[in-house]
């Protein structure tokens, strides 16, 4: 399992658009990606539960992968927030 | 396998009839949607002979049990379940749909011509106004401007078998491109011209022709202009050829063969062996009618007041025009007042219907119909309305048999042909007392008559519920079909101005150009998500579909500005209640676009996510249809 935090800098946060992309992202990994903020979490695969979180700009949120692939995924998760959130 | 016990295994560990929502089966699956999962034995469920794997998704509790056998597990479930009384009405319902051939064959005119309509009327308009214009103002036809006019008004009456042949192939389930092509087949350049035959044969001219399998016997080649009927048939035909081959020939080769071989056969049979047949009866028909006016006291006007829209509808009314010139080389235009009646009381007869139905669709459908009708263009009232419903049509045959004997009485006769109804008074300047008198009397028989007799059925009033009875938005919500959300046109996915949505990023689904301000549920549902920004909505369905509806482009940056929520996360919905309002002005000053996103989220559980409404649409109007993916 690897687990990391990341501070959302997007002024809009994840809404529609990037949610998206996240979900497609997520998708080409093994292993299931959790996004947690505040108690609530989500599938990364799962568009509408993610733009439930009602993740802001400056909300933290935590990030879990479990499975065979997690390194790779984790590691192209954090790039993708990172370049887009 | 004992199919009955396998299905009380499995009910058995439900928790119980009231915990089921819905069943359903596929090639290989029961699908199962429950009020509570937790209520169900899942373990239980996995050790029961003969399902082979279970699992939830989408909401739907899925027991994979097998092909060829699932339906019968399926059969002795609902048995068990008492779930049968719901599927048996259905069933009955689906046999009262059934009809004998010839209300299909009525039907099928209907849904091929209707489509077409808004070409034929205006064009039908045009000419009404056009040849009673030409009447009133002599010279009107030398003017560059009549002749650009009078273009534009025939255009689609000489091309009516290409369109007709478009929307033919569309109902009938084939390319509709090879149907635009016998459209266009049927009266090509190098025919001649159907409306030209009679005045060539009259003036002794020869119409060319061709000699055909392998020299048996010679077409004549003649074109289809005016023809509905041939058209239909032809296309028919060909939509069955061309399913037919799709069917049998190698996927590989399917574009090389099929096209091309539907192409031939059809083409080749319809100029070869319906036309000759098709002309046939035309001759005998003309030949017919020809006796039929001869028939004294007036009996013979008012058959034929009968018998005139019936030959509309086959087309043949073009040929008349050699009768009525045939009339005036030797006097007046008897036939003229005959034709006059006919026409107007099927416009009057579809007037009836226009202020009769409740069904607001229809209405605006019959009312510019029936106008053109009263200018003497009848076929968007015949087949758009009248033959749809067959009363109308009947009670604009009486109609035109009394005209007709009024006609006959006065000994109404006219000085050019070409013009009937309201139009008819330019080229009856001898008899505007008696001509006016034979319209009123036709109008008033066929419209009390059609008042009379048309009855409204049940499913013309129900067809669209919220248009009939706005104040109640119910829908009864059929699964995997999502309701528009608002009103305004739709456009497809890949034109929304958004890369993201146009490349099915978030979904698939289509784009909504609102004309409205308001956004309705589009099924009955739950709230998943409620952007804190209130521009976008997600709802997920009982069956498990999910959809997001995002108001406006890149408008999350308007941070709520212009937008009203009116709905919670975690809020129970009904289709057609409002969840959100916004101002389009807001958007637009913002210099945002506001096309609203309709997107099933979950496409990937679905086979295709179809896109059934183009064009216009309406509050709760069925918008896409997405049908379950079932791997086998």
């Amino acid at each position: 399992m690897k687990q990391f935090t990341y501070v959302i800098t997007d002024p809009v946060g994840i809404h529609a658009r990037p949610a998206g992309l996240l979900v497609r992202t997520a998708k080409a990994y093994e292993s299931e990606i959790l996004f947690e903020k505040d108690g609530k979490s989500a599938g990364a695969t799962k568009l509408m539960a993610l733009m439930g979180l009602g993740v802001r700009c400056g909300d933290t949120v935590t990030v879990t992968v479990t499975g065979s692939d997690e390194e790779k995924a984790s590691a192209g998760i954090e790039q993708f927030l990172k370049d887009n959130l | 396998m004992d199919y009955r016990k396998c299905a009380q295994d499995i009910y058995d560990k439900l928790g119980g009839r009231e915990n089921l929502v819905s069943a359903a089966h596929c090639a290989t699956r029961l699908r199962l949607v429950t009020v509570d999962n937790s209520k169900i034995d899942l373990k239980g469920l996995e050790d029961t002979e003969g399902v082979k794997g279970v699992f939830q998704s989408n909401g739907q509790l899925q027991l994979i049990i097998g092909t060829g056998t699932v339906n019968k597990v399926y059969d002795e479930f609902l048995s068990i379940s008492g779930m049968t009384a719901a599927t048996k009405d259905e069933v009955k319902a689906a046999a009262a749909a059934k009809q004998n051939i010839l209300q299909r064959m009525v039907k099928a005119l209907g849904d091929v011509f209707v489509p077409i309509l808004p070409a034929i009327v205006a064009s039908g308009l045009l000419m009404g106004i056009l040849e009673g214009l030409s009447n009133a103002i002599p010279g009107l036809t030398e003017s560059g401007t009549y002749t650009i006019f009078h273009m534009f008004s025939n255009a689609a009456f000489v091309f009516l078998p290409i369109l007709v042949a478009v929307s033919a192939a569309r109902v009938f389930g084939g390319n509709i491109f090879l149907g635009a092509v016998m459209g266009m087949i049927m009266i090509h350049s190098d025919l001649v011209n159907a409306w030209n035959v009679a005045s060539m044969t009259a003036a002794g001219q020869t119409i060319p022709t061709a000699d055909v399998w392998f020299g048996l016997f010679d077409i004549q080649l003649t074109g289809y202009q005016g023809h509905v009927i041939p058209v239909i048939i032809a296309v028919w035909l060909m939509c069955q050829i061309e399913k037919w081959l799709h069917k049998h020939v190698p996927e590989m080769i399917d574009l090389f063969v099929t096209p091309l071989t539907t192409v031939c056969v059809t083409g080749y049979l319809t100029l070869t062996i319906f036309g000759p047949i098709f002309s046939t009866l035309e001759t005998w028909v003309l030949n017919g009618v020809q006796v039929l006016i001869t028939i004294p006291f007036g009996i013979g006007a008012a058959l034929m007041g009968i018998v005139y829209p019936l030959t509309v509808v086959c087309g043949i009314h073009h040929m008349y025009n050699v009768i009525e010139a045939g009339m005036l080389s030797s006097g007046l235009n008897t036939w003229m007042p005959i034709a006059s009646a006919a026409n107007f009381a099927q416009g009057a007869a579809c007037l009836a219907v226009a202020l009769k139905t409740r069904n607001r669709k229809f209405k605006s459908l019959a009312l510019p119909s029936a106008l053109s009708g009263f200018l003497g263009i009848t076929e968007p009232a015949i087949f758009g309305v009248n033959l749809r419903f067959v009363t109308p049509l009947i009670a604009g045959m009486v109609g035109a048999a009394a005209g007709s004997v009024v006609a006959y009485i006065f000994g109404i006769g006219a000085t050019a042909y070409g013009v009937t109804g309201l139009f008819g008074f330019l080229t009856t300047t001898g008899y505007t007392v008696p001509y006016l008198i034979e319209l009123v009397v036709t109008f008033v028989v066929a419209f009390a008559v059609c008042w009379v007799l048309y009855r409204e059925k049940e499913e013309e009033t129900e067809q669209e519920p919220k248009e009939a009875q706005p104040e109640q938005p119910a829908v009864t919500c059929v699964p995997g079909v999502v309701y528009a959300p608002l009103s305004g046109t739709v456009i497809p996915m890949e034109e929304i101005p958004d890369p993201t949505f146009a490349a099915g990023v978030l979904g698939m689904g289509c784009g909504i150009v609102p004309d409205g301000s308001e956004v309705v549920a589009p099924f009955d549902g739950t709230i998943s998500t409620a952007a804190g920004t209130g521009h976008a909505i997600g709802i997920s369905s009982p069956d498990g579909m999910e959809l997001l509806i995002h108001v406006g482009i890149d408008t999350v940056s308007l941070d709520g500005k212009g937008f009203q929520l009116l709905c919670a996360e975690g809020d129970t919905v009904k289709a057609g209640q409002t969840l959100m309002r916004f101002d389009p002005d807001v958007i637009t000053k913002a210099g945002l676009s506001t096309t609203t996103a309709v997107m099933v989220t979950n496409a990937e559980d679905y086979e295709t996510v179809q896109l059934v409404k183009t064009g216009a649409v309406r509050p709760l109007e069925q918008l896409l249809e997405a049908k379950v993916q079932c791997p086998v």
